[in-house]
């Protein structure tokens, strides 16, 4: 072994100068505020006038739901009959229970106290308080909690037709507790354990479906809760006593264990949320969803290995059975979503429950849809396969394919109709409804997956708000379309064979999109080869002469 | 001797992106047991020489044929046939790195893959990763597992891009002898490499694009 030329006394040490005093926390702070205000190119009165088209489409929305709001109220005036007195009780309780389970995983997925690669390069290894520079992004964090928490509960409140007082209990028991369940995992971040949150988070689902499935149970008359609406007022308020309480005691700790959460913790909830900001600023959902599952994946970092099964095609529609098994979680989310129907007859809603059953099964069905994702969003993997993309799109669809045929199953009742002022139908065609609104979801879902990003190298198209590449806003509709179009006989009031008809066209097209596209290619490639055997054959005839 | 037979024949393949010309006139013709090695500068064209080759680029003119069929990236048999190992390679981020061994042994009809799934696993030296997912391997072990699916299935052409990127000098030492030891079977191999050592192991014939930095 040959010995280094450079020796542990080979060196020269400085001087020690004057001990420096680092920055306050303040002070850098400030001293950032500052060169940002310095480089700003626009006042924020300029901002505004540019992003008036977002601004006049807010205002749109905005009347749209008070529009909404003010007719559900007028609706729900005449409520008497015990359907919809119950779900204007049971309701908002699901909603309140939803809202804290979101809030709670939201914010353990990204902190909820997080810093951007810059801030975690330049501030948190400066010498200062971390406390201190983090404090903000804490307060942030709770006060945008309470701010969602609280517009959920006022308008859940507000379209069941409650009257102003309750829908400010529910605003506040909804935004406190929001802001309580961030607060809560924001104490748990410090310590950096997740156990605590995660309970909570599964507890409060199985609260707010308890109330979904109460309401159907109650207008099926399976149940007779005798719940009041006084009763939930009251509940509102202790709600909103013991939220209060867990907010203080969580934000308190939390702001003392601010000090100790480590940097890759706070950066990589920054990471997350850059890369999903910029897919969205793509309006592309699909790659923001490619990133959370992706921090998923990386969160776990391991699994117990499972033999495969079967051989060729059976393989992927076996491996994604398996991949189910794993993570049995977007059953849940499908078994919820089958209280849909139900909750709709019940509301007297028959007319629009299958397109709404099918915009539920579409948002429920695309976690289940991961393989298909994989194997159609790059052509790196699709290629090691010896298939076709027909045969490796319903390879990877059986699966869920099967999930959706039991889901069509368990809701065919709904559609026979049992609320108060249902439509009534024979079995054949509930079961013909519940098909297509099943189908449709999943079409819809599978459209949704195999969505190519928008491409920004084609040229942009002009229109009002700017320039835009083709395809990005049609891209946010991309599934909805879907939904709406199968489901569109059943809303017009034609037979339900009608959907089915269109459903089959649609998932002609999503299965063979790709091929045909190959075929193209391949059909080219084939007269390339032509048209140079031609000019082979003619070069050598002239030669001859 | 065995008889070599055509597995990859181009001819004139034309590249341009906008004015700006990669490839032109471009011919090649590999047989079995033969290794072809692309080498050139940087930006000389070889990366989308072997996008061309393996479909997941389009050339603008030349064909492409392998074993006498036109190339199609979506034809069944073009993909039984062609093992590629280029940047392109998706995982799913829930499956271990054995599951996805297993999985494509099985897709390929490799009847009982697991003997032949442990050895690949062994060569690449990720067994201790088999249970692993693959966002939490690092770039190099990513690039042993991207390795170990070309040499579980069943192959006849396989084309990889600078292979040895991101791995040690005793991983490139290993794919050195383990694609010498694939052509003296009879498989036909195109790579592009700035490896010396790995291109004067494996290459019979070696092809450099671009014209030479001035």
């Amino acid at each position: 072994m040959s010995s280094p030329d450079v020796t542990a006394d080979d060196f020269d040490p400085a001087p020690e100068g004057p001990a420096q005093v680092p920055a306050s926390a303040r002070e850098l702070k400030g001293l950032i505020k500052g060169w940002r205000r310095g480089r700003a190119t626009k006042k924020l009165s300029e901002a505004f006038s540019d992003a008036y088209v977002a601004l006049i489409g807010v205002a749109m929305i905005g009347a749209m739901v008070v529009n909404v709001i003010v007719k559900a109220q007028r609706v729900v005036a005449q409520c008497e009959t015990a359907s919809c007195l119950s779900a204007r009780t049971l309701l908002p309780w699901a909603a309140f229970a939803g809202t804290v389970a979101v809030a709670l995983a939201v914010s353990r997925l990204f902190g909820p106290v997080l810093a951007s690669a810059a801030e975690g390069f330049w501030l948190l290894d400066a010498p200062v308080s971390r406390a201190k520079l983090l404090g903000a992004r804490l307060w942030a964090a709770v006060l945008i909690a309470l701010g969602g928490g609280a517009l959920i509960g006022a308008l859940v409140s507000a379209l069941t037709g409650s009257p102003a007082t309750e829908v400010a209990i529910w605003a506040a028991a909804g935004g406190l507790s929001a802001a309580a369940a961030v607060a809560f995992s924001a104490t748990q971040q410090g310590i950096e354990r997740h156990l605590l949150t995660r309970v909570a988070t599964y507890l409060f689902t199985v609260v707010g479906l308890a109330a979904l499935f109460a309401v159907v149970g109650v207008a099926a008359g399976w149940l007779d809760l005798g719940v009041s609406a006084d009763l939930g007022v009251q509940l509102g308020v202790v709600v909103i006593g013991f939220a209060a309480a867990v907010l203080v005691i969580s934000f308190v700790v939390a702001r003392l264990r601010l000090r100790q959460i480590r940097r890759t913790r706070l950066l990589s909830g920054g990471a997350l949320v850059s890369g999903i900001s910029g897919a969205f600023f793509a309006l592309d959902v699909g790659l923001a969803r490619d990133i959370v599952v992706e921090r998923r994946a990386l969160e776990l970092g391991h699994v117990h290995p499972v033999r495969g099964r079967g051989l060729g095609l059976s393989a992927l529609t076996w491996r994604e059975w398996q991949r189910l098994r794993r993570f049995p979680q977007p059953l849940i989310v499908l078994g919820a979503a089958t209280v849909v129907p139900y909750a709709c007859d019940a509301l007297g809603l028959s007319t629009v429950t299958p397109v709404l059953a099918a915009l539920t099964v579409f948002g429920a069905t695309i976690p289940l849809l991961g393989g298909l994702r994989v194997l159609t969003r790059t052509g790196g993997l699709a290629r090691c396969l010896p298939f076709t993309m027909s045969q490796i799109k319903l390879a990877s669809v059986a699966v869920p394919a099967a999930v959706v045929a039991v889901w069509v199953l368990a809701t065919v009742s709904a559609y026979i109709g049992f609320g108060d002022g249902a439509t009534r139908r024979s079995y054949a065609e509930a079961f013909l409804v519940s098909l297509a609104s099943g189908g449709a979801g999943l079409l819809a879902s599978i459209r949704w997956t195999q969505a190519k990003g928008v491409d920004f190298g084609k040229p942009m198209v002009s229109t009002q708000a700017g320039a835009f590449p083709p395809g990005l806003v049609f891209n946010v509709f991309r599934g909805f379309d879907v939904c709406v179009l199968v489901t569109a006989p059943l809303l017009l009031g034609f037979s339900p064979l009608w959907s089915l008809a269109l459903g089959f066209i649609v998932a002609l097209l999503l299965f063979n999109s790709l091929d045909a596209e190959s075929l193209k290619a391949r059909q080219e490639e084939q007269q390339r080869l032509l048209d140079r055997q031609k000019a082979d054959a003619a070069a050598a005839r002239q030669r001859k002469r | 001797m065995a008889k070599r037979t055509t597995v990859l024949k181009v001819t004139d393949l034309r590249r341009a992106f906008g004015p700006v010309t990669i490839i032109d006139k471009f011919s090649l013709e590999v047989r079995t047991g033969e290794a072809v090695a692309l080498t050139g500068r940087n930006g000389a064209g070889k990366s989308t020489l072997l996008r061309c080759l393996v479909g997941a680029d389009r050339p603008d003119d030349g064909t492409v044929t392998v074993c006498g069929n036109p190339m199609s990236e979506t034809s069944p048999d073009i993909r039984r046939d062609v093992a590629t190992v280029i940047d392109d390679l998706d995982f799913f981020p829930d499956l271990s790195v054995v599951e996805h061994l297993d999985l494509l042994a099985r897709a390929h009809g490799i009847e009982d893959p697991d003997g032949l799934v442990d050895e690949v696993l062994h060569e690449v030296q990720l067994v201790p990763q088999s249970g692993q997912l693959p966002g939490t391997l690092s770039s190099g072990q990513r690039r042993r597992l991207a390795l170990a699916t070309a040499f579980v299935r069943p192959r006849k052409l396989l084309i990889l891009d600078e292979p040895e990127q991101r791995l040690d000098t005793e991983g490139v030492a290993w794919l050195a002898e383990r694609l010498k030891s694939e052509r003296m079977k009879g498989l036909a191999i195109v790579f592009a490499s700035h490896e010396p050592s790995l291109v004067a192991t494996v290459a019979t014939r070696t092809v450099e694009l671009g014209a030479p930095r001035g």
